[in-house]
């Protein structure tokens, strides 16, 4: 009987996706943890600080960047484990558009946030 | 039509076996652990920014309460899992590519050793602050 765990897994373009996004992730965190732990005064902006924080365009671009590239690396990382777990073709098809749909509302969310914050 | 295939849920369940696991074994839970309870974070964190919404406040007793040594020492356990998951991703991808993949044991064990590293220089910077 065939052993299927004796198969080399085959590079997918969500696996490549998932490298992206973390090696990009690494350094966006890195900025992110840097600008508004370590640098702002006592650990964490507080509300001024933080509209004119985001009202920096250079900051405001960094910012977006991080929210889509955290999300898609979360996402990509849930279908990672989920596909652990058996799913059928159909099942794995549904899957793929629930988590699109998770995806685009948290990245809209976080858009609204920034721009109710920043207008 | 059986959505499962009972094949691969065995693959799933082999992460609760504990025997015989090697180190690649440890790294490769460990990763998933780690990447899970950050994806809860991830949506804890966007409720805690709606709070700018409710304006200042809102934000500024928020800022308060984050300053406290309970919320500090949650921030060093977030700050455990961001390392260990951000450097052992890195290894993982590595080794994906062909790079290291000879030196996997190594590696892992240097990432382990780099975040306990990185997480006591920034657990005593956090509580200073």
């Amino acid at each position: 009987m065939k052993n299927p765990f004796a198969e080399e897994p085959k590079p997918t373009s969500a696996w490549l996706w998932q490298v992206i996004t973390g090696v990009g992730l690494v350094i966006l965190l890195g900025l992110h943890f840097i600008a508004n732990h370590f640098v702002a005064k006592g650990g964490l902006r507080d509300f001024k600080e933080v509209v004119a924080y985001l009202r920096n365009p250079v900051i405001l671009f960094l910012e977006v960047l991080f929210l889509l590239c955290v999300t898609t690396h979360a996402l990509l990382g849930v279908r990672a484990i989920l596909l652990d777990f058996g799913l059928s073709e159909p099942a794995e098809r549904r899957m793929d558009q629930i988590l699109k749909t998770v995806g685009f509302l948290t990245v809209g969310y976080g858009l609204a946030v920034t721009w109710v914050v920043i207008r | 039509m059986s959505t499962l295939d009972y094949r691969k849920v065995s693959r799933a369940s082999r992460w609760l076996d504990v025997r015989r696991r090697k180190l690649g074994m440890w790294a490769y839970a460990l990763n998933r652990i780690t990447g899970i309870g950050l994806v809860v974070y991830l949506y804890l964190h966007l409720v805690v920014l709606s709070l700018l919404l409710r304006g200042q406040a809102a934000w500024d007793f928020f800022v308060t309460v984050a300053r406290s040594p309970y919320v500090l020492a949650l921030d060093v356990i977030l700050l455990a899992g961001i390392l260990i998951h951000g450097l052992n991703g890195l290894r993982i991808a590595m080794t994906g590519f062909g790079i290291g993949v000879g030196a996997q044991k190594a590696l892992f064990v240097a990432v382990m050793v780099v975040s306990a590293v990185t997480l006591w220089v920034a657990t005593i910077k956090i509580f200073r602050i």
